[in-house]
This record gives C-alpha cells, structure tokens and sequence, in this order.
C-alpha cells in the first residue's frame, strides 16, 4: 500500500463551491494539497436547483484545485446537505440461541441486521449507519462484543437517511462533468471529524455547521454520534431577511451583512446610522445601525432556536459545549446569541488537526470540505469499525448507478 | 362500550355459534361484502346497504337495502353525509330488521363519502340497539380525495366511536403507499378490499371458535385500544415443512405491518396461531420466538391459540394491532425514535387505562363486556386532563397577580381580553368556587385569547429580559413569539379539554388531535403572499408549525403583533 494516499472533495455548497485536495498520510496526519473555489450558482438551501449552472461552477472549482495541488481529480468524496436529510437511533436486539453463551461474529452481524432494519419511507436512501455502541445483558457502551458471554447483544446504530432523487440528483451533476463520486457524505458528519476532537465527542458536543444554506448539526455524547440532522435555513435567509427590511438589492444586503452587521444590537448607540452606497459608490441612504443588527439577530436567534428544539433532549449532557462552524459563524457576536439560545459554552472552530495552506484550513467555512478528506481517511484506515459505513456506502452507490444506467 | 347483554339474545347463548351479520354501507363497504361473498370466507348475514340504486344492484350480497328509496329517489348521496344520514333514517325500520337477531354485527364502511359516513353512524346505533356487539371496519380516505373528505371522516369517526364496541380502521394511504407502486389502480383496491374482508374473516374466527388459548372480544378491544389509532394487521398462512415460519413472515408482509417495523411501537399486539391437528408446541414456540424480535419488551402480547381441523397440515399465523395515526404518519416519514414521539401519541389515548382492566375479566366469556371501562376512562382523562391545568393555569394565589400582570401589559396585547374578565377578577380571587368558571367566558372568545393568560406572565418576563431599554416593537414581539412556540402546545390540549363537557371527555381526548388538524391548517392557509419570500420565492418552503420560515422573521412577527 502506497505511503500515502490523495484524496479530493467536494462541497456543493450555497454559497460556494469548492474543492479541497488532501494528502493523508498513513500516520493519520492530513496535508492539503490545494483548495478550489467558486461562487456558486443554482444552489439554493443546500440542493441544487440548476444542474447547469452549478456544474460550471464546479468545473471551475475542480480546475482551480488541480492548478493548486498539482493533481488531477478523477474521483471525489461529495458533501450533500438538504432538509430532506433526517436521522434516527435504532436498537437491534438480538437473543443468542439457548446452547449458545459466547457471542460470536455472526450474532454481532445479526444484531446489526436487525438494528439496520428500520422502515424508512419508500423514497429513502441510507446515507450512513454507524454503530454507536453495543449491548450486552444491558450493559451499555461495549467496544467490541465478540468473545464475551451474554445472553442478549443489542447494537445501536445511528441512522442518517436521505429522499433518494435528491441525493441521486447531486450524484449525478457530479458524474456529468465527469467525476466519479467514491461516496457520498452527509456534511455535518464529515465536517464534524475536523471540528470536534475526539476529547469535544467525548464529553458531549454540539457542532452547527452553519452555512449560508442550512444550519447542519451534529450531536455527539459520550462519543457516539446521537443526532443530526439539517435546518433548511442558512445565511441566505439572514440577508433576505435584512434586503427586504431595508428594501435594498440582495447582493447589497449580503455585503452590509458581512461587512457591518451584527447580531448584537444593545449595544449599539442610539441613533448610529450607516449609509448604504450603490454600485458606484453614490449614497443612497442611511439607515439605523441598530435595526439592521436587530433584524440580523431576530432571525440567527431563530435558526438556532429551531436547531434546538432538535436536539433539545441531549443538551443536559453536553460538557465541551457547542462549536459554530461554517461561513456565518464568522458573524459578529453569533457566539453571544448561540449562548443565549443554548445556554452552554459556546466555541466558534475551524477545523483543527491537518497542516497545509493555513490559512485555509483555519476558515470556518471550509470545515466540511476538509472533514471530507478526513473522513475519506478514517473510512480507509479503522476498517474494522468502519467497515460498515463503507459497504454501505458502496451499496448505496451499487444501487444509485443502477438507477441512473 | 355497550354492555353486552346475553338474555336479550332470544336463543340465548347456549347455541355454539354466535350468529354473524356484515353490514356494508356505501360504495367501499358493499365491495368489501362482495368481496366476503365471493369468497364464502365467513358464515354470516351479509348485508349490503346503499342510497345508490344502480350499485345495490350489482351488489352480490343476499340481503340489500336501499336507503331513503322516498328520499333519494335511488340516487347516491353525492359526498354529503348529511342526505347519507337522513336516508339511513328514513330506512330505519328495515334496517333494524335486516339486521336484528344476531349476536355479533361488523360494520364496514368507507368513510369520507355521504352514505359511507353519513349512514355509518346511524346504524351502528341501530345495531347496538339490538343488543348486539357492533364492530366497525372502516377505512379513511386517500389524502388525494381531499380535505374535506377527510373532515367528513374523521366527523363520522367521531360518532362511530361513540356507538362502536370495537373500531378497526384502516388508512388507505397506507394501502395505496404500499401496495400501489405499479399495480393498476383496480388491484390496488381489489386488493384493499381483500385486506379488509381478511381482518374481518379473522377477527370473528379468532373471536368466535374455541380455541386452546383462547382469545376474546376483549382481547381485540384492547389491541385495537389505541384512540384514533389505525389498524395494524397481517394475515399469514403456509403449508409444508417450515410453516411457522412462513406464516409469520407472510403475515409479516402485510403492507399494514410494513414487515415488522411498524410493531416495533405497538404497546398491545394481538397474536394468534391457528393450525390443524398436527400443530406442534415447538412450532408456535417457533414463531412467538421469531416475532419476539419484532416487538419491544414492553409490548403486550395477547396470545391465542387455536386447533381447528378446517386447516388442515397449515399454520395460519394472525397479528392484529393499532397505532397511533400520529405514530404511523411519523413512522412513514421515518421520523426520529419512538420517545419522541411519545407524548403526542398519549395525549388522546387514554385508551391503555382498559387494558389492564379486562384481561381480569375475560375468563368469564368471550363477549364479557368491559363494562365498566367507560365510566373509568372519563373519570381518568377527567383527572388527568383539565383539573391539574386549571390548578397550574390558574393558581389561585397567583391568579389576582397574573390578571394585574395583564393589566399591566402594553395595549395591543390586553385589548384582546374580554372585559367581563377584568371585571369579575376580583372574585376570582377570592373564593375557590370560582376556579371553575373562567373556562365559559374564556372559551366565548377566540383561541387566541384563551392562551394569552396563561402566557402573559412569561410573556411579560421575556419582554423584560429583552432589554426594556429598546422599546422597539419588535422586541417585544420576539418575547411574545418565544413564548408562544414554548407554550402554544400544552395549552391547547387544555383548550380542548375545558370546552367539552365531561361525558364526551373521552371523545374529546380522542379527537383532540383531530381537532387540532384544522388549526394547523388555517396557520398554512394564512402563509403570507408570494412575493414576501423574497429570493425564495421558488424553493420549497421551509414549514414549522404552520409557519413559513422562508418569510423574514420580523415580518412574521409584526404579523403576529397585528392580529
């Protein structure tokens, strides 16, 4: 096996779209080879709505990527994101047979049959399954149960899934251009391997990949992935939001945004007025510094009110509190308002163990696509553990191709 | 549930075989008897009731009965459950003769339309006031077929619950969902049908044969206990070397179980293997064993077992159970595990309050009525529901404090009080006797306003917290909001309790979620124009109860100031 290997992915993202080349060593060390990037076009809430538009887009990326990393990019890990991804916990429960009191490989397998074995609507595709913990007699977060005695094995699985056209539909925009697209990565998930260390998944973390889309989520507890799951609104919805207070062009809102906006606005003197400016730098107006940051806050107050009532029933038991990632997490003050909303300690991250173009990987917003390489490394390296992930991935592309041929 | 008298039974109760009737009414419960006919599966009165005349005739069930022939003029009711019901009326007398002289009555109707729901009730009425046991098969319309079919079933519902000892019902959406994918539209009801005509055969097998483990009425009554809960139920029977096995995998199939998944959050399943005379015990130990995997632990198993010569070397292997519509509409979105979703299901289901009564009394007879389960179901609900929520809502202490808070409350909000409130406050106050009364005025004001006691002082709270420095209206405004998403809930389940009276409690509590519904549906139809999503104007709407998230938030919220 090779000392290394290369790995590319790809985010299709709201507002950008990029692509990130690694190099994972076989000590587990990432290296990234180069980023490409391009705004995107013909994405809207994370899922592409205009195929053509948005493969430009990405061909412009990919090149970008291989000019920097000096790679040609044949195949991809891709991102998906979409509120039509949801996530579940099953417990499989499986008896051994009365002669039996060592549990042996095949019961494991049974267990994970039985725990795999959810309904999920017809339209459905399994995007991961992965194991959180087995059971043995009841007794709870056993690593590895083969060998042991017991009578029951239980195995619980967390379960993310997908409406399968929409997946299929990102796959395939993917294929025209052509790229071949190794598997498919639900982006929270991927962006959580950078983010959250294995210390954050220990004690219990939340982290909000909050990009201009959707608000992705994931929550770990006792360092087993417990829920997650994608809010449709991103900061797109802030920016419309401040375009339509201050009636003022989108492009306009999105740069006011970025550029004075705010979420806190107590603070905010009495009577500050900001000007707006046209194209050509003529002023247009004024409006109350105050106001726009209240209508900022207003609605990053309420994506993250909704990413809570998601998870409500896991917060008690989050010790390294919540990380903000992604492109909004950039924004002033969101840490104060997240810290309102969710009542725990709050960090804004990037993503942390890889080396490289610093710079890039220090940026929030490139938190997924870098957990992608990441994963793509994990997925190849702890083969035992993962090794479910995996074939199910492969038989999830098994039966996507045999859709789309 | 109808106490279930033996002496009224003119032959009384000595003769072996309970005496079956089939009512179908309506164009989908007459398909459903045909389909019964056809297959000689019970031995029953079959009866086909219909206002359509061309359609009774067609009908292949022996005994026909044509509702309102002076009313109708041969005519079906087209869709109004109202001319359904005045037929059905007008045809009382033969109805009641058709059908009287039998022990137990199904009845089997297609709600949603205007004989099906219309007529339904009313001779589920009839049948009961012959004395017998009256079983309603009944099956939902497809949500294509519209709204207002859908509030015309769940109306009739309502009233069937009323006068049914036992209601089994079917979502054909369900049906359609499974079974459809690229069977033409004719099998698929054909189908439907078959389903139907199937439970119904096992529900009176099961019930009426002996049996070596024997299953009662009462067994099924608790199975299907689940208010507003549709049924879940599968059918299996297989010959040769593995048949245990592969009856339950068949009865697995069933595209009502969804192959075993939809068990998984049944809290009462009803099982029953049936088999000829060379069913051995490591066979049913075989298949409980086997469907142990299907279900919880915590999960009820009525067990029943039956030898009966007609199945010769085959094993037939029947589950029946209910699930919340709730739970299976979450279950067909895949939404998240089962706790979740708890509290919502156990709203309207004071049902597991029977299940443990009965099973003490079922030794007696298969019919043994649970008689006593009514009285003791409004005594619960009516414990549980309104009473600690008058004592949280309106504490009697804090009571005179929170209508000052109110008082104190900015103008918009407090104008939407009824005066009379205000005036009667201090009496309130003063004497618990008038604990109960603020429901009746309350209730003669819009839901809206109902709530707002409940909220203001939490409202009020929030509207300090949120910095009363900035007296921007908005603020004030993400205050009310946060509070009505924390609140809006819990204080409609009260709502509904307080305005009902405490006989229909239990009703009430049933069709609480139903009531509900339209609620929710007004809140969709107040969406905002078009043009107010701005730049996703195209996309999919983002929906949370009943909102749409794509309108800017302090659009919705100065909205929600106006109102």
């Amino acid at each position: 096996m090779a000392k290394s290997t290369i790995y590319a992915g790809l985010e299709i993202g709201t507002h950008k779209i990029c692509v990130v080349v690694g190099e994972a060593k076989r000590d587990g060390a990432i290296k990234i080879l180069g980023v490409g990037q391009a705004p995107s076009r013909g994405v809207r809430k994370g899922e592409i709505v205009d195929f053509e538009k948005v493969q430009t887009c990405v061909n412009d990326a990919l090149v970008r990527a291989e000019d920097r990393s000096d790679v040609m990019i044949r195949n991809v890990f891709l991102g998906v994101t979409g509120a039509h991804i949801e996530s579940l916990n099953n417990r499989g429960r499986h008896r051994l047979p009365d002669e039996q009191t060592e549990i042996s490989e095949d019961d494991v397998e049974e267990a994970k049959e039985i725990a795999r074995s959810v309904s999920i609507p017809q339209s459905n595709v399994f995007l991961h399954s992965v194991t959180r913990q087995y059971i043995v007699d009841g007794q709870e977060a056993v690593r590895q149960p083969i060998g042991r005695e017991g009578r029951v094995l239980e195995a619980d699985y967390h379960i993310i899934h997908g409406v399968r056209g929409r997946v299929q539909n990102a796959i395939r925009c993917v294929r025209e251009i052509p790229l071949e697209v190794e598997d498919v990565v639900f982006n929270p998930v991927a962006a959580a391997q950078v983010v959250l260390t294995r210390e954050a998944k220990m004690q219990g973390a939340l982290m909000i990949d909050f990009g201009a889309g959707t608000c992705d989520y994931v929550l770990y507890e006792d360092g087993m992935i417990t829920a997650s799951g994608c809010v449709p609104l991103g900061g797109d919805h802030i920016t419309n939001d401040v375009s339509m207070a201050l009636q003022i062009p989108n492009g306009r809102a999105e740069r006011l945004k970025v550029e004075e906006g705010s979420v806190l606005y107590d603070e905010v003197p009495d009577g500050e007025m900001l000007s707006i400016e046209d194209d050509t730098g003529l002023i247009l107006g004024e409006i109350e510094r105050a106001f726009l940051n209240e209508v900022m806050n207003l609605r990053t107050k309420e994506i993250l009110i909704q990413v809570r009532v998601r998870v409500e029933d896991h917060l008690g038991r989050l010790g390294a509190g919540i990380y903000l990632t992604g492109g909004v997490s950039m924004m002033k003050g969101i840490d104060v308002v997240a810290r309102e909303v969710f009542g725990i300690k709050v960090t804004r991250a990037g993503s942390a163990p890889v080396s490289g173009i610093t710079a890039t990987f220090e940026n929030p917003q490139y938190s997924a696509p870098i957990g992608l390489i990441r994963y793509a490394q994990i997925l190849d390296s702890e083969k035992p553990f993962l090794s479910p992930l995996k074939r199910l991935g492969r038989r999830m592309q098994e039966l996507l191709s045999s859709v789309t041929l | 549930m109808v106490e279930y008298d033996r002496s009224q039974s003119p032959e009384g109760a000595s003769t072996a075989a309970p005496r079956i009737c089939i009512v179908g009414i309506g164009g989908a419960g007459s398909n459903v008897v045909d389909r019964i006919t056809l297959d000689r599966i019970v031995d029953a009165t079959l009866v086909c009731a219909h206002t359509d005349v061309r359609v009774l005739g067609h009908s292949m069930a022996p005994v026909k009965i044509q509702l309102g022939a002076e009313l109708m003029k041969g005519i079906g009711a087209g869709g109004d459950p109202d001319l359904g019901r005045e037929a059905a009326l007008f045809s009382r007398e033969q109805i009641r003769q058709a059908i009287e002289n039998h022990d137990i009555i199904f009845i089997s109707a297609g709600l949603g339309g205007g004989t099906g729901s219309g007529a339904a009730p009313v001779i589920a009425e009839i049948a009961k006031n012959t004395g017998a046991l009256v079983l309603v098969v009944a099956t939902m319309p497809f949500s294509f077929e519209g709204r207002r079919r859908l509030a015309q079933a769940e109306e009739a519902l309502e009233l069937l619950q009323k006068r049914a000892d036992a209601l089994v019902l079917f979502e054909n959406n369900r049906m359609g969902e499974l079974i459809l994918p690229k069977d033409g539209i004719q099998k698929a009801f054909n189908q439907a049908d078959q389903l139907i005509a199937q439970s119904l055969r096992a529900i009176s097998t099961i019930t009426t044969t002996p049996g070596l483990v024997k299953l009662g009425l009462d067994d099924l009554t608790s199975a299907l206990a689940n208010a507003n809960g549709r049924c879940l139920f599968g059918f299996g029977e297989a010959r040769g070397q593995n048949r245990g096995t592969e009856a339950l995998k068949k009865a697995l199939k069933s595209p009502l179980i969804d192959s075993g998944r939809l068990l998984h959050q049944t809290k009462n399943l009803l099982v029953h293997v049936a088999g000829g005379e060379s069913l051995t015990l490591v066979e049913v130990e075989g298949v409980m064993k086997q469907l142990g995997r299907h279900v919880p632990d915590q999960t009820h198993i009525l067990f029943g077992l039956g030898v009966d010569a007609k199945l010769g070397d085959a094993i037939a292997v029947t589950l029946i159970s209910s699930l919340g519509l709730n739970q299976l509409n979450a279950h067909a979105t895949a939404a998240p595990p089962s706790e979740m979703l708890q509290p919502r299901a156990e709203a309207p289901a004071p049902a597991p309050a029977p299940k443990r009564e009965i099973p003490v009394k079922k030794a007696s007879s298969p019919y043994a009525p649970p008689a006593d389960s009514p009285p003791d179901l409004l005594f619960k609900s009516d414990e549980f529901a309104p009473a600690p929520s008058i004592g949280e809502a309106f504490p009697l202490n804090n009571f005179h404090q929170e209508v000052e808070k109110v008082q104190l409350m900015e103008q918009p909000l407090a104008h939407v009080e009824e005066p009379p409130a205000f005036v009667e406050s201090p009496a309130f106050a003063e004497s618990p006797a008038f604990v109960e009364p603020p429901p009746p005025p309350v209730i003669a004001a819009t839901p809206e306003t109902v709530r707002i006691p409940v909220r203001t002082p939490a409202a009020k709270e929030l509207a300090d917290a949120a910095r009363s420095s900035k007296e921007s209206t908005l603020a004030a405004v993400v205050a009310r909001s946060v509070t009505l998403q924390t609140e809006a809930a819990p204080a409609q389940d009260d709502l509904i309790s307080f305005d009902e009276e405490p006989e229909s409690t239990m009703i009430s509590a049933t069709t609480a979620v139903i009531a509900r519904k339209p609620a929710t549906d007004n809140q969709q139809t107040f969406s905002l124009g078009e043009e107010d999503r701005g730049r996703f104007k195209d996309t999919e709407p983002s929906i949370v109860q009943g909102e749409d998230l794509d309108v800017p938030t302090w659009m919705r919220l100065k909205k929600k100031l106006r109102r």
